[in-house]
């Protein structure tokens, strides 16, 4: 087992490595030939994985693989641990990279960097399977931080466009502040247990608990509290919860396979991930649980409404996902952890199904992604049009598919907990369910139905594109449907965005197969007192249908389809003439102020303060007295050093012999 | 007694004629005193009944090196001038360098701290000098012994390679190609009408 | 007179007397070759070290015990055969990087092949030396065959130049050392290293013409390492001599001063430990100052080398001043490593000397990223792992080094070597920011053929490999001692 492991996470990295050096040689059919073949592997040999530890119900492999070094009795190790859990995630991760590898073939085809995308999505794959399968925090860590990495690299693929750096450096500032976090949860981890293995680190956890430290002189904290907080702090930053949120929207910079991929189904589902895996220290620590859950809920809501008022099409996803991911964080909170992981691999599939559809509709619309400039499109884009439907539907919980039964079980679980904040957390995704099919369907409105915008949009649009690509003549262009290599990725993701909720419901939230890997203290049980009235995915449907959540759906449908389709001046009249309207569109269209208080805030105050401090301690303290001065001191040295070696062989000879004459006298008169 | 005597005067003769070598005036001069420094060690090795040692260093260095040394020497011109300037200038300097490493060096071995292990052995009533190194030359020392005919091989090639080179371009005359050529290959004899200039 | 003398066993000896057949073989055959077919004349040589290689390598295998024949004159041991393998491949790896630049400036006469063979020879003869004689002339054949090299290139005055200062130099310290092994025999009465050293064992402690002869020794081994004062002549020589001699010269020749280093000082002078460890303490300090300081000024490459040599070499001799088993064998890890490097770096410079052109300064490797990316990518790899960045090897040789050296207690002496590496971080950063942020002055795309870019491309692996699983070495590096 061991080696088809290591296969799993070689294949890609290796793909990876030769594409990356040997680009040029090996072609852009090799580029994609060889790292599909990486990735697909990996794929099939996951499935296989999965199928052992699942079906066959093989014990968890977990072994450390290679000791790279050991420090006062700290050992640095790479190792895998693999349960239920990590095949799962191994599973999805290798099947969307797969697809998106595939997708690219099409969607990069005309990009002079195609074989180093190629690259950087492999290496990619490699570092998320590090991630999920580790089984220790260093590797953990490695895998967080080589993610982060390959995410900076690809935000910032297009390094000439000017947005794109900026979103680039945007995402890696945020990240910094989660990773900051995050190291140094891990650093109290070690500091509390001795250890970075999993294993050890859970089985010492419940010692810790009463446990107490004082960071503050007179205010004392749990020391499980605390590592637990500082640990979602990193899961904050990577899985872009609020206030750590803003850098994901502007990943969108990125070319949109890297969206779908990094920003939709995988990297930024790392922090559910963890905090699922950590679920042992996280079940000790209600304040941590409570945090999450509050946390999660205004993520979830907030980040939806400003879904409604983005005219990006990939923003609209991106917000989308956003609040999705504030789903999941409730999950988390509530202690329904298998909900979470339920909901992150439905999600997985319909949001990167939904993000390549994008793509699909950008590629066809020429790179315009302002929806303003759409419409109509159904009729020439057909299989784009059906499985962007269904990745709507699928978002939306329509009742059947797969994002149905994540969610309404995610919302079930929430109404069934205690905390303090559940009854917030249930309002805010109740809502949530409304706002998420609105703008759903606002995008499927705006884009696919309507009047036919692009006509007249093609004639500015060509203009203002002109620089830049001049070789392209496109004037008043038919929109037609993309390649096969850009569906056929569209309906393998569509197929799963239907059916997977349906059969896995029951073994996952209800049944073992979590069973080990996911510890839920009897208190928090909420999917246990589900599972008493859980009677399989058909009555679970039938079950939908009482509660309030797919009402809520079909009205967001209905109310976005009004707006949109039948009276278009509602909206206009909602955002502009209607005072609390203009306030609200202000605010929605501001962000909440996040980036204004960000940017023309800490950053702002950050590079004051830096000016000052430049200025004043750098420039002239230390540089000028320190660094300067001790490398000019060193110059000095240098250069008279160098005048030392003259080049006369007697000076050189005569330097041996000052040279012995000192050390013998050394040796025979001052010892 | 005689052969202390001897000893010191050789040895003072010895020490004069490595200073002369290198504080003689002429290059000439320099190198007839190396040839009397040589003479007075392979005297000191005859003092301590290691004649061949002896022998060889006045055939080989004496007879050989140093008349090869003596020709070079005469027939480059040596600019003295400028020798003797950068020599004065460093004189006071080295000269005190030296003088420190003479008496570190006469401290050390003015007291006594040789084993007196492995100093000359007597030969044996009819020993012969030759006959003894050979033993060991050939025996004990093999190795050492095939390994300096190795350095010798090394010198031979080194000396080649660093003189002897075939430069393209180089103008050379091959004489037995030259021996060899016949008038034919040189000059060709055209019948042709003559011309006449208008 | 000891009459009974039985023939010694030639085989532990096996790869040396291959070697030395092998060099006359092709001494003659390369007579007879024409000149199109000098090719040949290389590849018998590359085939000589290899094989000689892999029989050095052959009887290594399960040795455990020394095995010592020629009458205690040849010594075969585990360092012995580390040494010796890691020697010729390196030597076989230079006569592959130079070939091509030395075809093109038609200086690729079989004498080249033949030196460098030669040089090979001293190398094994010194590293198996059990005697103070044979140590000596194992010395001399590799050094002699070294300055003839130097001077190989007689168009260039200064490669002339460069070899004399390098001969005379090295003829006053093979004085010293020749100075030092007599005033040694005078205490000990022998020749032979391990009786010397049971002989000092029973000398008074500070005994005066022990230490004469022990000074006179570490300043001839100084000197063959290049550590200061005894350095002067590494700089002039890595600039003058063309780029393939000074590959050799900075690589091979260094492993077997490591173990001329370990056969005098620490098995012949193991009684000594106390004393010349000061000595070595000293030439350490300097060494790592001036390495780190003066390489600053430096804008020829090859000079900048040359110092980051003798700063390596101070590093080296942490290792060996820490005197215990772990300190040697964190200095030979640490030789290991670093010619490995040199190799590397010096490597790149060949590749990047086209026709008529040598690369030899900083603004030559200007841009280096833009003109060919993965040659860029090996040379900043090197660059890291001089300057000790993880995860190359490099960092893992300074730290075993120093942490030998904090092991005896030597917490200061680590601090400062620690300074030091960092001062010396800046210039090999210096050539990376060159490499990638700087525009290049001469635009032309480098040529190399594909063997070199796969040596090259090994080269660098094996530094990174070594960098990330160094533990197979470390424990052979163990095991020699």
């Amino acid at each position: 087992m061991q080696g088809i492991y290591l296969t799993i996470v070689l294949a890609p990295l290796v793909a990876a490595v030769i594409v990356g050096l040997f680009g040029r040689q090996v072609g852009r059919t090799g580029a994609h030939t060889l790292t599909i073949a990486g990735v697909g592997g990996a794929f099939l040999l996951s499935l296989w994985v999965l199928k052992v530890h699942a079906l066959d119900g093989a014990a968890p492999f977990n072994a450390t693989l290679y000791t790279w070094g050991v420090v006062d009795g700290l050992r640095l190790e790479v190792g895998f641990l693999v349960d239920n859990l990590t095949a799962l995630m191994m599973c999805v991760v290798t099947f969307v990279s797969l697809m998106v590898h595939i997708y690219t073939i099409g969607y990069m085809h005309e990009d002079d960097g195609y074989q180093r995308f190629f690259s950087y999505i492999s290496l990619f794959t490699f570092a998320m399977l590090m991630l999920v399968m580790a089984n220790n925090f260093l590797q953990l860590f490695f895998g967080w931080e080589a993610v982060g990495l390959v995410s900076y690299l690809l935000i910032g693929f297009w390094y000439t466009r000017p947005s794109a750096v900026f979103a680039n450096m945007k995402a890696f500032l945020v990240n910094r502040v989660g990773d900051f976090g995050f190291l140094l949860g891990i650093a109290a981890i070690l500091q509390y247990t001795g250890s970075l293995d999993y294993r050890e680190v859970f089985a010492a956890a419940p010692t810790l608990q009463g446990q107490t430290l004082s960071v503050l002189p007179g205010a004392s904290w749990s020391v499980l509290t605390v590592i637990c907080l500082l640990l979602f702090v990193g899961a904050m930053g990577k899985s872009a919860q609020m206030p750590l949120h803003v850098w994901l929207p502007d990943s969108m910079e990125g070319p949109t396979p890297i969206s779908a991929l990094i920003h939709a189904a995988t990297m930024v589902t790392a922090g559910i991930f963890m905090v699922a895996r950590m679920s042992p220290l996280y079940e000790l620590s209600e304040t941590a649980l409570n945090t999450i859950l509050l946390i999660g809920s205004a993520t979830a809501f907030f980040m939806g409404l400003l879904g409604i008022v983005q005219t990006d099409i990939k923003r609209v996803v991106a917000y989308s996902t956003l609040s999705q991911l504030g789903y999941m964080t409730v999950a988390l909170g509530v202690s329904a952890y298998s909900a979470a992981v339920f909901h992150l691999m439905t999600h997985a599939f319909f949001k990167a199904l939904l993000f390549l559809a994008a793509g699909s509709v950008i590629i066809a619309m020429h790179h315009e992604q302002d929806m303003r400039r759409m419409g109509g499109l159904w009729r020439y884009l057909p299989i784009t049009y059906i499985t962007c439907l269904i990745g709507a539907l699928a978002l939306i919980g329509f009742p059947g598919f797969s994002g149905f039964f994540s969610k309404d079980a995610l919302i079930e679980a929430v109404a069934e907990s205690h905390l303090p904040g559940a009854g917030i957390a249930h309002a805010a995704v109740l809502s949530g369910v409304f706002i998420t099919a609105f703008y759903t369907f606002r995008l499927i409105f705006l884009v696919f139905h309507g009047p036919e915008r692009f006509r007249e949009a093609a004639g500015d649009s060509h203009a203002a594109h002109a620089d830049h690509d001049a070789h392209d003549h496109h004037g008043v262009h038919e929109p037609h449907e993309s390649p096969w290599v850009v569906t056929l990725p569209l309906i393998l993701l569509a197929i799963p965005s239907i059916i997977i909720g349906a059969f896995t419901i029951e073994p996952m939230l209800f049944g073992d197969f979590f069973r080990g890997v996911i510890q839920v203290s009897h208190a928090h049980d909420v999917l246990g007192e589900m599972a008493e009235h859980f009677h399989g995915p058909w009555a679970f449907l039938l079950h939908g249908f009482q509660g309030p959540a797919v009402y809520l759906a079909f009205a967001g449908v209905a109310s976005a389809a009004y707006v949109y389709l039948i009276n278009p001046a509602v909206a206009d009249f909602f955002a502009h003439r209607f005072a609390l309207g203009r306030v609200v569109n202000w605010i929605l269209l501001h962000k909440y102020g996040f980036d204004a208080l960000y940017i023309q805030g800490f950053a702002a105050f950050g590079r004051g303060l830096g000016r000052y401090f430049w200025q004043r301690g750098d420039v002239d303290l230390i540089d000028g007295r320190l660094v300067n001065g001790t490398a000019q001191r060193v110059v000095a040295w240098a250069a008279k050093g160098r005048t030392l070696q003259s080049g006369y062989l007697y000076h050189y000879a005569f330097a041996m012999l000052i040279g012995l004459t000192a050390m013998l006298g050394w040796m025979l008169f001052i010892r | 007694m005689f052969q202390l005597v001897l000893f010191y005067a050789f040895s003072a003769v010895l020490i004069g004629a490595a200073l002369a070598v290198i504080t003689a005036r002429n290059p000439v001069h320099s190198v007839l005193f190396l040839v009397l420094a040589f003479f007075t060690s392979a005297a000191l090795w005859l003092l301590i009944e290691a004649e061949f040692l002896a022998i060889v260093l006045v055939l080989v260095y004496v007879g050989a090196v140093m008349v090869l040394f003596l020709f070079v020497v005469m027939m480059i011109d040596v600019d003295l001038a400028a020798l003797r300037e950068g020599f004065n200038r460093s004189l006071p300097l080295g000269m005190g360098v030296v003088l420190l490493i003479v008496l570190e060096l006469s401290v050390v071995l003015g007291g006594s701290g040789f084993s007196g292990k492995g100093g000359p052995v007597p030969l044996p009533e009819g020993g012969s000098n030759i006959r003894a190194l050979g033993e060991v030359m050939y025996t004990q020392y093999v190795y050492p012994f095939e390994i300096a005919s190795v350095i010798l091989l090394l010198a031979i090639v080194a000396a080649i390679a660093l003189t002897l080179r075939r430069r393209p371009g180089r103008l050379v005359q091959n004489p037995g190609l030259q021996a060899k050529v016949r008038p034919e290959d040189r000059l060709r004899i055209l019948k042709m009408p003559s011309e006449t200039r208008d | 007179m000891d009459m009974t003398f039985t023939s010694p066993s030639l085989w532990p000896a096996m790869p040396e007397i291959f070697l030395l057949a092998s060099v006359c073989a092709i001494l003659v055959i390369d007579l007879f070759l024409p000149p199109r077919w000098r090719h040949l004349t290389y590849g018998l040589s590359l085939m000589a070290l290899l094989v000689t290689a892999a029989m050095v390598l052959r009887l290594g295998q399960g040795l455990e015990e020394p095995q010592v024949t020629f009458s205690g004159m040849f010594v075969l041991d585990r360092l012995a055969v580390v040494l010796k393998s890691a020697a010729l491949l390196v030597t076989g790896a230079v006569l592959l990087y130079g070939r091509d630049y030395l075809r093109e400036r038609q200086l690729d006469q079989g004498e080249f092949y033949l030196l460098t063979l030669f040089s090979a020879l001293g190398m094994m003869v010194l590293i198996s030396a059990g005697h103070f004689i044979t140590l000596y002339l194992g010395l001399e054949l590799m050094s002699l065959s070294l300055y003839a090299l130097v001077a190989f290139n007689r168009e260039q005055s200064a490669s002339s130049e460069a070899a004399m200062k390098y001969f005379v130099l090295g003829a006053i310290a093979s004085g010293m050392l020749l100075y030092g092994m007599s005033i040694l025999y005078g205490v000990t009465g022998s020749l032979e290293i391990e009786t010397v050293a049971s002989r000092i064992m029973e000398q008074p402690v500070g005994s005066l013409p022990l230490l004469l002869g022990m000074t006179f020794v570490v300043a001839a081994v100084a000197f063959k390492l290049g550590a200061v004062p005894f350095h002067n002549w590494l700089p002039d020589v890595y600039q003058g001599a063309n780029t393939p001699v000074t590959l050799l010269v900075g690589s091979a020749p260094k492993l077997a001063a490591f173990a001329m280093v370990m056969r005098l000082l620490a098995q012949g002078m193991e009684g000594l430990a106390g004393d010349w460890r000061d000595l070595l303490m000293v030439m350490a300090v300097l060494s790592l100052a001036l390495g780190s300081v003066v390489a600053i000024a430096q804008t020829n490459v090859k000079r900048l080398l040359a110092y980051s040599t003798i700063g390596h070499i101070g590093f080296l001799l942490l290792g060996v001043l820490a005197a215990n088993p772990m300190g040697y064998a964190a200095a030979l890890f640490y030789v290991l490593i670093y010619v490995l490097m040199a190799l590397g770096a010096f490597g790149v410079l060949i590749l990047l000397s086209q026709r008529g052109m040598e690369a030899e300064t900083l603004d030559d490797l200007k841009g280096l990223n833009a003109r060919s990316p993965w040659l860029a990518a090996v040379m900043a790899l090197f660059m890291f792992s001089m300057a000790g960045v993880p995860p190359t090897a490099g960092f893992y040789a300074k730290l075993l080094v120093l942490d030998a050296v904090v092991d005896q207690g030597m917490g200061t002496l680590a601090i400062v070597a620690v300074l030091f590496a960092v001062i010396s971080a800046f210039y090999y950063l210096r050539v990376v920011w060159q490499l990638y942020f700087e525009a290049p002055i001469n635009g032309s795309a480098v040529v190399a053929s594909a063997d070199l870019r796969w040596l090259l491309i090994a080269n660098g692996g094996l530094v990174l490999l070594l960098g990330i699983l160094p533990d197979q070495l470390i424990r052979a590096c163990l095991s020699a001692f």
